[in-house]
């Protein structure tokens, strides 16, 4: 798997004849390009443009603005603020998200008939639908009917208002994310387990390392591509995926659940500031870029170190 | 199976706990899914169900849609999707993975492009093209940006790379062509990864919603979340939560209930897609 | 790979039994409708499209279900700009107005009058108040399809129970805070049953917010002109000083943010006596609590006064001529004073023609449900729903603010101010280039 990736590499790749590759590759790489263009390149070149232009007044042109709209966004306070929100949510999300599933992973990684069925119950909130997960968590997060307050009551504590409270609504969001999210991660995690050499870890048993040792020795360092491609998975959830904050909160109580995704999808629909949404668009795709891309690095690095190796 | 340690017994039973923790909004949404109508709210959060179990909510939310149309409407969908993600996640994780080629490196982060900038986000332009192309109103046009899949990609591409060059050259020397080489040597011995892409590929499919409520018009059209929508979006209403269990369920079984069947190799496909 | 081709050609064979039927020469168009209360809704407008589709052979329309109101609104304007516009969309109706702004919409005046009819003739049936959300620069942009109000809805077992007469339900904000005061019940600090809960999340809190500010005697904004609110007035300060008692000095109304969900559930499992909700919950309240509630006006302080709200039918621009022709045709069938009166008793939502009241089977409908009856009479009261330049940014605007009051991190006066300061940033293109452009 990807992620996994390890194995060493030591064949050079390749044995088409040297002159033709470059053919082969972008003929192979075609469909893919294709599709590409019609449906990503297209669309953010069209951002892009739409970006340096303000939003038209009834019966006018768009007017030109140059970087205007550039300059708006990084002054706007509810930018601000959302892009505060993402980062909040990124990191709790991401770090909880990934320890659970690697936690998950080195519990479960023994197959037996008891751990192949735990590893199902995480990873079934993977396939239910973000929609369809926040339309149930409406119901637990009910305050005082829904199950969390029911359940909470008999041990005699008074629960929040989970989606209505503005210093907890986002955290009720990061933990239904989370839930939903862990799983997934874990099965990459076991996948990547099964790439940790069995030499390694009898060598490290051999020195004496105890099973913290193993772990902080052997098994992270192995699983550091694997880390770096669900990060960067983690990372594209965090932008792309907000179905369940359309669902509970629309961003609020006051502005505190919303998120880039949403702040862009109300610039669009709701100020119908097209240039503006672009504007924004770009700045936070260009960020996520720079991040995942580091990720990818150093996804990239470990995979060629062993291949020197 | 590997006889246990005290500590990995322990591992197990801490999971476990964790696990019904996990399990929990299931066990409600199917209880409270077969709650009979005149359950009053303030029974709706218990865990335990009513005996006996009434399908009237079911009943309801399935008179409420048509999901014999949408089931059928989504399943095309995802395995379309797929069909075409193979073709061409194939192809260019090979040209990845064994072709160096000038430009190679740009071209992978152009892919990476496409996971971050999902059609959602893209709803205007992409509905130009989808227009353009004759495609508005039709299942096609749904599927049509999901036919390239960076995920896909990246994921062959390193299971590719560890299959071993000598069995390549082996197969060049029998006079495979590069399609004869991917059938027969690369595509067999990535079962794994490919098993696992499909599943991925298929769930989040399963579960788009913006995308194909923009494209598709005709009822008959229509997909499930779509469906799932008209429980969870009324802005409205007061809230039947029985009987929004109950259409969450109908949406979400046929996935969970598939799962079920095939966990046990699909896990494992997990597992295993790392090895040679 | 034979699998792979095997599910390839599948997917074509599904892509070809997609095409679509049509019938002949007829005139395919789109309807876009959200469905706003009920699944069962899609279903049985499917069911009504079909019905017209067979009386006119020479119509083919498509119903799409689109979702929630805003939803519906993203993708008919993502269809007109792919070249694709729907013919007619059922719309919330505080959304008209901007669309016709963006130039977006057709006016419906020159259709109405090669019917032969004025437009003036053609909007009298409806009810008053729908008027200004219809008709606006001299021209008709909408047909009003479905309709609601805010509404009071009281526990009466709880009014007997704390001695109050189920009967009278409170007329004044006076009567409603004591009221509110007696019914709430408490277990030392902790409160055990709330007297009143009113639904803070976005959309039904601007409307709330506007019904108590009309019923102290203000207006919210300006019906006339998309680019004024009036957040950060006295009547305005007045209702919302009033909710942030009941919950922060009273403390009859719990705290922070309840979406219509939270409210609907606390009335009906009584942890809650009274509430505010859409006319539109009427007959889900009326389904599982019948026998133990009643309804009654938004109580007023200075005046009563709620503002309308529900959906109308608009037509898209850059459709055929044949197709605008066949959209007004379908347009004009759903809204028959019949057909509004039939849509109205499945859904709960009023019909926005009075002479649809005048059918026998709406009349009986009313006899037999009294709580219907008490929520019509209300309409003689009901102002035009709010709608500016970018409604919903505008609208948000002020509940974002409202929110901070009901969390308790706000003062009601600094809330306002901020509102309308960002209200007025909102506005501001619109202003400068309309009110403000004036003359060298």
């Amino acid at each position: 798997m990807a992620l996994a990736l390890p194995a060493p590499l030591r064949v050079n790749a390749a044995s088409a004849r040297p002159g033709r590759r470059w053919m082969v590759a972008w003929l192979l790489l075609a469909p893919s390009l294709v599709l590409l263009a019609l449906f990503t390149y297209g669309p953010i070149l069209r951002v892009l443009h739409e970006s340096l232009y303000g939003s038209p007044l009834p019966g006018q042109a768009a007017p030109f603005l140059g970087l205007d709209n550039y300059a708006r966004l990084l002054g706007d306070p509810a930018f601000r603020n959302a892009a505060w929100n993402t980062a909040l949510y990124a990191f709790w999300t991401i770090l909880p998200g990934m320890g659970l599933g690697l936690v998950l992973a080195l519990a479960l990684e023994a197959t037996s008939r008891v751990s192949s069925v735990l590893r199902a119950v995480f990873f079934f909130p993977t396939l239910v639908p973000l929609v369809a997960a926040a339309s149930i968590f409406v119901f637990l997060f009910l305050p005082g009917i829904g199950l969390l307050d029911r359940y909470l009551a008999l041990i005699g504590i008074r629960g929040p208002n989970w989606l209505g409270d503005p210093d907890v609504a986002l955290y009720a969001i990061i933990g239904l994310t989370v839930w939903k999210n862990a799983g997934y991660y874990m099965l990459f995690f076991l996948a990547g387990l099964q790439q940790v050499q069995q030499d390694l870890y009898d060598a490290a048993t051999i020195d004496g390392a105890g099973v913290l040792a193993r772990l902080r020795h052997v098994t992270l360092p192995a699983l550091r591509p694997t880390m770096a491609f669900v990060f960067v998975i983690a990372l594209v959830n965090v932008l792309v995926a907000v179905d369940h904050v359309f669902v509970l909160t629309k961003g609020g109580p006051s502005g505190t659940t919303d998120l880039i995704l949403f702040f862009i999808y109300r610039q669009a629909h709701e100020n119908h500031d097209l240039g503006f949404a672009a504007a924004a668009t770009v700045v936070s795709v260009a960020v996520l870029l720079l991040i995942s891309g580091l990720g990818i690095e150093t996804l990239e690095r470990g995979l060629r170190k062993e291949e020197g190796a | 199976m590997t006889r246990l340690t005290p500590r990995a017994r322990l591992g197990l039973v801490l999971t476990g706990a964790l696990a019904i923790l996990w399990i929990v909004p299931f066990w409600w949404m199917a209880v409270a899914a077969l709650r009979p109508a005149a359950v009053p709210v303030l029974e709706m959060g218990s865990l335990l169900p009513s005996w006996p179990p009434s399908l009237s909510s079911l009943a309801d939310a399935w008179d409420s849609a048509d999901f014999p149309v949408y089931y059928l409407n989504t399943t095309v969908m995802v395995l379309g999707i797929l069909a075409v993600q193979l073709v061409t996640v194939t192809l260019a994780a090979y040209a990845f993975a064994r072709l160096r080629f000038k430009g190679e490196r740009v071209v992978f982060y152009a892919f990476l492009l496409q996971l971050l900038l999902v059609p959602p986000i893209f709803i205007v332009p992409n509905l130009i093209t989808v227009v353009d192309l004759g495609l508005y109103d039709r299942l096609l046009g749904v599927m049509a940006p999901y036919f390239v899949s960076a995920f896909g990609t990246f994921l062959l591409r390193q299971t590719f790379r560890r299959i071993p060059v000598e069995l390549e050259e082996a197969a060049r020397l029998d006079g495979a062509g590069l399609l004869m080489l991917l059938r027969h040597v690369y595509l067999p011995l990535s079962i794994p990864a490919l098993v696992a892409f499909s599943i991925v590929s298929v769930t989040s499919h399963w579960n788009e919603f913006l995308w194909p409520l923009m494209v598709v018009n005709s009822p008959d059209r229509q997909v499930l979340t779509v469906g799932l929508a008209s429980f969870t979006q009324n802005a409205e209403s007061a809230s039947d939560w029985s009987v929004m269990a109950a259409g969450t369920l109908l949406v979400v079984l046929p996935l969970l209930v598939a799962f079920l069947a095939f966990q046990r190799r699909f896990v494992n496909s997990f597992v295993f897609s790392g090895l040679k | 790979m034979a699998r792979l081709t095997s599910l390839l050609s599948a997917a074509t064979v599904a892509a070809c039994l997609a095409l679509p039927a049509s019938a002949g020469a007829a005139t395919a168009i789109d309807f876009f409708f959200p469905v706003p209360v009920d699944g069962k809704l899609a279903k049985e407008m499917q069911r009504l499209v079909k019905l017209f589709n067979e009386e006119h052979p020479e119509i083919q329309v498509t119903p799409a279900y689109t979702g929630n109101y805003d939803e519906t609104k993203i993708k008919a304007q993502a269809a007109a700009a792919a070249g694709k516009p729907p013919a007619v969309v059922l719309m919330s109706a505080n959304f008209v107005y901007e669309l016709a702004l963006q130039d977006q919409i057709l006016p419906l005046d020159p259709m109405i009058e090669a019917d032969g009819t004025s437009k003036d003739a053609f909007m009298e049936d409806f009810w008053p108040a729908l008027h200004k959300n219809a008709e606006f620069n001299g021209h008709v942009w909408a047909v009003p399809y479905h309709n609601s109000t805010p509404l009071l809805y009281y526990n009466t077992d709880h009014f007997q129970e704390v001695g109050l007469d189920p009967d009278q339900p409170p007329v004044t904000w006076q009567d409603w805070v004591d009221a509110a005061k007696k019914l709430t019940v408490r277990d030392g600090d902790q409160v055990e049953r709330y007297g009143l809960t009113m639904s803070g999340s976005y959309d039904m809190l601007g409307w709330t917010m506007s019904a108590l500010t009309m019923s102290n005697g203000g207006l919210y904004y300006n019906p006339d002109w998309g680019g004024e609110v009036y957040y950060d007035t006295p009547s305005m300060l007045g209702a919302l000083t009033l909710w942030d008692d009941l919950i922060h000095k009273h403390k009859v109304t719990p705290e922070g943010v309840v979406d219509n969900k939270g409210v609907s559930s606390s009335f009906l499992a009584g942890q809650t006596s009274m509430v505010i909700l859409s006319t539109g919950s009427l007959s889900f309240i009326r389904e599982n609590m019948e026998g133990h509630y009643k309804v009654a006006f938004v109580p007023k302080n200075v005046r009563n006064a709620v503002a309308i709200g529900g959906a109308s039918l608009v037509m898209f621009k850059g459709a055929t001529e044949e197709q605008q022709q066949a959209g007004w045709t379908f347009a004009n069938w759903l809204t028959t004073p019949e057909n509004l009166g039939s849509w109205s008793r499945f859904t709960g939502y009023f019909a926005p023609r009075q002479s649809s009241y005048a059918l026998p089977e709406m009349q009986q409908f009313l006899d037999e449900n009294p709580d219907a009856a008490v929520a019509l009479d209300q309409l003689r009261f009901a102002q035009p729903w709010f709608a500016t330049y970018n409604t919903v940014a505008v609208r948000k605007a002020l509940e974002d603010e409202v929110q901070a009051v009901l969390s308790g991190t706000k003062k009601p006066k600094e809330a306002l101010e901020a509102a309308q300061a960002n209200a007025d940033a909102i506005m501001k293109p619109f202003v400068d280039s309309t009110a403000l452009a004036l003359p060298n």
